[in-house]
């Protein structure tokens, strides 16, 4: 148990970072006590990463959205561009910072992890549209922000 | 570009660890010590576990590979029969300490310059979720057991500090 916490911890808590930031730490104790709780009844060991992976994108929601400053509502999905902190614009978390969470989690899902727009969609139990129209708001708003 | 990442500090690995395992409880204490000098004392198990666990007599490391250890525990005269083999995974800070039914975890983080300390005990059984309920009974009950034997050994070690 103590060296499956080891193994998944890098992995998980770089997901958790960039999507709950602020609150990930919590997010990837939650997380891992959710794992390990649950170990015993995952029918098929190999898919463990993929099981661990999924438990943590909602936890790191979960624990984003419970920051009343961000933009939690999918209709309300505009930037917020004047509350991006310019004066570190090079500093990958201040970018993601300035994305409401759903932006984050479809970034951190198909840059970092190199999901499919399938894969994200169902990993997030939404339409592949909407993975895709969040995906071009995302690289669009991510790419302005770190050239500028 | 480097994608912000978040980690479990060594007492938030012990609690994470002890909340999945129903018959184990933890507590947290803080001590006066520096994190230096109470890890560099507690870490050297040999002397320091015998010294504040009243139920172990002696410790012996069996085998280091890295952070991975094997020690053999001894208990009491009347105990000494049957001595304990643990794995010990040893980092800076955190300790993990497992033998078939028996664990030992703990934890400890800087605190403006004492030592903020995470100690679990308890039964331990891995397996699936129906066995650990049936179980649950059996690993609530010990946990008084656990409770008191804990709150013992966070006394032993503030007496063996306080003796150097």
């Amino acid at each position: 148990m103590e060296r499956l916490l080891g193994e998944l911890m890098p992995y998980l808590g770089r997901i958790c970072g960039a999507i709950a930031l602020d609150r990930g730490d919590d997010a990837l104790q939650d997380t891992m006590m959710a794992i390990l709780t649950h170990i015993g009844d995952l029918r098929e060991p190999a898919a463990v990463r993929g099981w661990a992976r999924r438990i943590a994108v909602r936890e790191a929601v979960r624990h984003a959205k419970g920051d009343r400053s961000e933009a939690t509502d999918p209709a309300a999905f505009e930037l917020d561009v004047a509350a991006m902190d310019f004066a570190t614009d090079t500093d990958v978390r201040a970018v993601l910072a300035g994305l409401p969470v759903e932006a984050r989690t479809v970034l951190v899902l198909r840059h970092l992890e190199g999901l499919t727009e399938v894969e994200t969609a169902a990993l997030l139990s939404i339409k592949v549209g909407t993975v895709k129209s969040r995906t071009s708001r995302a690289r669009s708003t991510f790419r302005a922000r770190w050239t500028s | 570009m480097t994608w912000p990442a978040v980690e479990l500090d060594p007492i938030q690995r012990v609690e994470v660890l002890a909340a999945a395992l129903p018959g184990t409880v933890v507590h947290r204490s803080e001590f006066d010590q520096d994190l230096a000098t109470f890890w560099s004392w507690i870490s050297d198990l040999e002397r320091s576990v015998p010294a504040f666990d009243s139920d172990v007599s002696s410790l012996q490391i069996l085998s280091i590979e890295g952070a991975n250890l094997r020690i053999r525990a001894r208990g009491p005269w009347w105990m000494a029969f049957a001595p304990i083999r643990f794995d010990v995974r040893l980092e800076e800070g955190f300790c993990w300490m497992t033998s078939r039914l028996y664990v030992v975890g703990m934890g400890a983080v800087d605190h403006d310059g004492r030592t903020i300390f995470a100690h679990c005990e308890g039964v331990h059984l891995a397996g699936p979720s129906w066995l650990r309920r049936v179980l649950r009974p059996v690993f609530w009950l010990s946990r008084f057991r656990h409770h008191r034997h804990v709150r013992s050994d966070l006394a032993g070690m503030r007496r063996a500090l306080a003796n150097g």
